[in-house]
């Protein structure tokens, strides 16, 4: 296993966490196609595998932060292929590690050697304490978000998410100058989760409201999107419904 | 075994997981439809649709990428496959694509136009269609359109001209028992009722319980006007070919049922 000395550097969010925040361009701006990667005292985890298409960068990177340790497991929030497509190579390269899955029947996520997963239940991944969440803004039903009570991240696949533009790629959304626009969360939602048309914002804050409440959380983290300090989730949550509101606003039933 | 539903369109059925956590959850509860003691199968399906030429509308999972092959080679023979339509992007239909286009290398991907990121799923070649694209087949014709519910922003719905078959992907799914398998929903001597819609939509539509259930209703109401299907062939359920509005109307029903109580579960 070689370690190219032009790696990209992971990015440290806490002590124990780091995002590999792989990019791909799409219409103008950039999409993240996110990995987050966990130090325990057990050894490192994955949450999501990334895309092939970023699949040597994703893997120099989990190289080189690692110490050529690689990976002891992959968490999945779901199969979805930019989400769950480097779990082969990741497997041929550092044996047969743990692989959980989300929620469903991994045999037809193509994915027989997987742990399943629970919603509303916990599972201990290298020592480490994992919680499986009823996920309210996501596309496929099998998505669960994570939450990992040693960090205090919530990882949030899908959902929480925000187009961005060439040289914030590496930013939190504490370090954009007011945040993340709402343009950008506006537009990342409603491309990627068509039902938001039909969205009462009440029933989703709501939600969300409640997660907080169970969870203490420090960072959310989300796959396609820059990751949010608990700190700045307010102000995050205030444009998140101002965009579900829009969606659902713009969209009438036609008669 | 593939069964040939209506004369040139084969219905292909993966059935393969039993879903036990399902079946417990029936007897938990009042389910006129369920028999205790059978298994509950939420299958996927693959339609092939052959005319002067051939299509396949998804792939089956990755769990049965050796029958969808052999299904194909039984029916079609010498003959070629002609158009590969992935509905989207998800593993239980689009599993076995690669597999399918290396035993048919001359047939043309189609995929969605719809959502962006094509070549993440390595779309970015496929023919895209959406609302206005159709491929005639010679004795059918093929017509796509948006999805109107949907998981994946890459999706599509189609439709076949001559016979009124919507097929709606996820939409319309439903669980079934053992014995059940390949049998249309008119030779069933159980019931496809809200209930029945419901254990399927209220654990795969989980977002339904966060939406306005009026415009939702209102929307189910449109597509039934605009598709008035005479044939519904999901992804997920057995094919209705009688009577299809009504189980379209049956669907408000269900919407307003996972409005009111939330996702009833998850599959699996």
């Amino acid at each position: 296993m070689g370690v190219d000395q032009g790696v990209r550097p992971t990015i440290k969010l806490s002590p124990g966490v780091e995002w590999i925040n792989e990019c791909y361009p799409t219409q103008g701006r950039h999409e993240h196609v996110s990995v987050y990667l966990i130090r325990t005292a057990s050894g490192y985890i994955i949450v999501d595998s990334g895309s092939y298409y970023h699949r040597e960068s994703v893997r120099s990177r989990i190289v080189t932060a690692t110490g050529q340790r690689g990976l002891g497991a992959i968490i999945l929030s779901h199969a979805d292929y930019p989400h769950s497509g480097n779990v082969d190579a990741f497997r041929r390269e550092w044996g047969e590690i743990d692989v959980i899955a989300s929620s469903g029947v991994p045999e037809l996520q193509g994915l027989p050697f997987a742990k399943k997963s629970k919603i509303g239940g916990s599972l201990d991944v290298l020592g480490r304490k994992f919680s499986f969440i009823d996920p309210p803004l996501a596309d496929r039903s099998h998505t669960s978000w994570i939450y990992d009570h040693g960090s205090r991240f919530l990882f949030t696949a899908d959902g929480m998410g925000n187009y961005h533009h060439p040289g914030q790629c590496a930013l939190t959304f504490g370090e954009f100058p007011g945040g993340v626009p709402f343009s950008d969360i506006y537009e990342y939602h409603r491309t990627a989760l068509a039902w938001l048309r039909y969205v009462d914002s009440a029933r989703l804050r709501a939600r969300l409201e409640s997660i907080y409440a169970q969870f203490d959380i420090s960072f959310i983290a989300p796959v396609h999107g820059n990751p949010i300090a608990v700190e700045h989730l307010g102000a995050f949550m205030d444009r998140l419904i101002e965009t579900a509101n829009r969606i659902a606003n713009e969209y009438e039933v036609p008669t | 075994m593939a069964r040939e539903f209506i004369p040139g369109v084969f219905w292909i059925q993966e059935c393969g997981a039993n879903l036990n956590d399902l079946a417990a959850a029936m007897l938990m509860g009042s389910h006129d439809w369920y028999r205790q003691g059978r298994e509950i199968h939420i299958p996927q399906n693959a339609y092939l649709f052959v005319g002067k030429k051939t299509l396949l509308f998804d792939t089956l999972s990755p769990a049965s990428s050796n029958q969808i092959l052999t299904e194909l080679s039984d029916i079609l023979g010498d003959r070629p496959l002609d158009y590969l339509v992935v509905s989207h992007t998800d593993t239980p239909h689009a599993g076995n694509t690669f597999k399918i286009l290396r035993a048919y290398p001359r047939a043309t991907l189609v995929g969605p136009r719809y959502g962006d990121a094509h070549e993440l799923y390595h779309l970015e070649d496929a023919f895209k269609v959406g609302e206005g694209d159709s491929i005639d087949l010679g004795s059918f014709t093929l017509k796509f359109h948006e999805a109107t519910f949907l998981d994946a922003p890459i999706s599509v719905w189609m439709t076949e001209a001559n016979t009124g078959m919507l097929l709606p992907v996820d939409w319309i799914g439903m669980p079934h028992m053992d014995g059940e398998c390949l049998k249309c929903v008119d030779e069933l001597d159980t019931q496809v009722d809200a209930d029945r819609l419901l254990q399927f939509h209220g654990r795969v539509f989980f977002w339904l319980q966060y939406v306005n259930a009026p415009k939702t209703i209102a929307e189910i109401g449109r597509i039934n006007r605009q598709f008035n299907p005479n044939i519904i062939a999901p992804s997920h359920g057995l094919v209705i070919r009688q009577d299809a509005s009504r189980y379209m109307d049956l669907m408000k029903d269900v919407v307003q049922s996972i409005s009111d109580r939330g996702r009833v579960g998850v599959v699996g």
